[in-house]
């Protein structure tokens, strides 16, 4: 165990003083590329990550107020999208991926999947007015049967995102290699031959892989959320910290996750947007961004590292993924994968991203102004998410 | 020489008149149809690069505007909506030409119109509806 360099507290009475020293991840790698660990370690306070892309497990829990005379919602559409209202009166929970009813899907191949709870969020978020259609089968406390108005996210009660696996740390690299035509999917449109290949994560700058072992980020941990403040809740759906891992302790494969809310009036389009995925349906892109406290020199060398550091395994779309089937076809680096082609058993295939980079890199950059101006505390986690089982070498200087 | 990109809309009642060929065989000018949707019982949609004398160009095209087709002047081959596009890059991944890219520097999107040939293969990799090609079909399907 190292001596601690610095405590929350210490860092939030400096961010109080607007006297917090806040980089984000890239600029921390170039500052231990340059002054080494424990120089960056005494220097640095906080380092900010940001990610922008697909998350398909998100959703909002609305409250959408009473009418009079009162009604107990069994079914509720919002512009035709079905919600889920079996939960209490007139609480709602609206999925991300929840086509409008009489969408064709896939129907007439590929689909182009045009509206959905994605965009009911995103409408919402807006301030246009959504129109909710409401059934119920009526009780003595609650009469009402039919219900139909507009409304608008002002116009709510309460509205928070409910966003139950986000942030993945690390993930999956698509290629089609045996179909014999173009394949739609989450991670792209993919052409036969390996033709071309898709990945999804923000790298360097990702909040989970620049802290691997999960040290400061936790339940609790107050974080940037559709440009907005929300809180990791819990650790995500399908959360697995024991995964291969690089000698410095980086998932070589998707690995953490995390299940996160906030308020959606604080929120904006910017950072939260409907996605159409040809082929596969109807997402929200969400915009986080996580402070990382550094704690001591391990945290100042985990948030140091560079796309060149993290692989990611080269998955077969067409047959490997759908059936469960197979090994990754190839590792690669997210360097390689940025700058453009990776090599796959011996092919030089054409990569593609479905994460913006230039906005995750927006996001980093506005929390970290956020905690210059004394806008943001950081929030020391209650509990630890789940930890990785894996002791290996921890710390090398 | 002039290259000049137009999308023209032909009413209803002029599909059956050969007014491109009249064009061509007028004005001088060279005329190539990238797409064009156009049927007997509907309005059209052409897009096409016009390519001659600058004079001869514009005399082609105010031709077409005097019979009241619509003129869009067009430099561009695809519609690129910057307030809808995120910047992830995954319409680059579909670009044979290499008309797509991403700035090495600030990662956003780069479009480079001389080389786009409209080929719409970037159309439906794109989530956000941020590209429109310009000689789209209406089928409203999004197929290549």
């Amino acid at each position: 165990m190292m001596s601690i360099v610095r405590t929350y507290e210490e860092i939030n009475d400096r961010i109080r003083k607007k006297q917090a020293v806040v980089v984000t991840a890239e600029q921390m790698s170039d500052i231990v590329a340059q002054e080494g660990v424990t120089a960056a370690a005494k220097k640095v306070d906080v380092v900010t990550t940001g990610t922008f892309g697909p998350m398909c497990s998100s959703g909002a829990i609305l409250n959408v107020g009473h009418s009079t005379p009162r009604m107990k919602i069994t079914k509720a559409w919002m512009n035709g999208v079905a919600t889920y209202g079996g939960i209490a009166a007139v609480d709602l929970f609206l999925g991300a991926t929840e086509l409008a009813a009489g969408d064709p899907a896939n129907w007439v191949f590929p689909g182009r999947f045009t509206y959905g709870g994605g965009h009911v969020i995103e409408d919402l978020v807006s301030g246009r007015a959504i129109e909710l259609r409401a059934e119920a089968y009526g009780t003595d406390c609650y009469p009402l049967k039919e219900w139909r108005k507009p409304v608008k996210l002002a116009d709510l009660p309460y509205a928070y995102l409910l966003n139950p696996r986000n942030g993945y740390q690390n993930y999956n690299v698509a290629v089609n290699a045996t179909a014999k035509r173009t394949i739609y999917t989450y991670l792209g449109v993919l052409k036969p031959n390996m033709g071309n290949a898709g990945f999804s994560s923000a790298g360097q700058l990702s909040p989970l892989l620049n802290d691997p072992f999960y040290r400061t980020i936790g339940v609790g941990t107050r974080i940037f959320l559709g440009g907005g403040v929300g809180h990791v809740y819990a650790a995500g759906t399908q959360h697995n910290p024991d995964v291969p891992r690089t000698e410095d302790g980086v998932p070589r494969g998707g690995s953490g996750t995390l299940a996160v809310t906030g308020d959606l009036k604080q929120m904006s389009a910017r950072y939260l947007r409907a996605a159409s995925i040809a082929g596969y349906g109807v997402s929200l892109a969400v915009g986080i961004g996580v402070p990382i406290p550094i704690l001591d020199e391990e945290m100042a060398r985990f948030t140091a590292v560079r796309d060149r550091d993290i692989v990611a395994p080269v998955i077969d779309y067409s047959r490997g993924y759908p059936h469960n089937e197979g090994e990754p076809l190839a590792e690669v680096t997210y360097e390689q994968l940025r700058a453009g082609t990776i090599e796959v058993q011996g092919k030089q295939v054409r990569t593609a991203s479905l994460s913006s980079y230039a906005r995750a890199r927006e996001i980093a950059g506005q929390l970290k102004e956020w905690l210059e101006k004394g806008d943001f505390l950081l929030a020391k986690p209650v509990d630890p998410l789940p930890g990785a089982a894996w002791q290996g070498n921890r710390l090398k200087l | 020489m002039k290259q000049q990109g137009a999308l023209l809309h032909f009413p209803q009642t002029l599909v059956g008149v050969p007014l491109v060929s009249e064009v061509v065989r007028n004005y001088d000018v060279e005329v190539n149809i990238l797409q064009a949707s156009i049927t007997q019982t509907e309005a059209g949609r052409m897009f096409a690069l016009f390519q001659g004398e600058a004079q001869a160009v514009e005399g082609a095209l105010q031709f077409l505007r005097d019979h009241q087709i619509r003129v869009v002047l067009s430099p561009r081959n695809v519609l690129w909506d910057e307030d809808k596009c995120v910047d992830c890059g995954a319409c680059v991944g579909q670009c044979f030409r290499g008309a797509l890219s991403l700035d090495p520097q600030s990662y956003r999107l780069q479009i480079d119109h001389e080389k786009c040939r409209a080929c719409e293969l970037c159309v439906p990799a794109c989530s956000y509806g941020a590209i429109e090609a310009l000689g789209n079909t209406t089928n409203g399907n999004g197929d290549a």
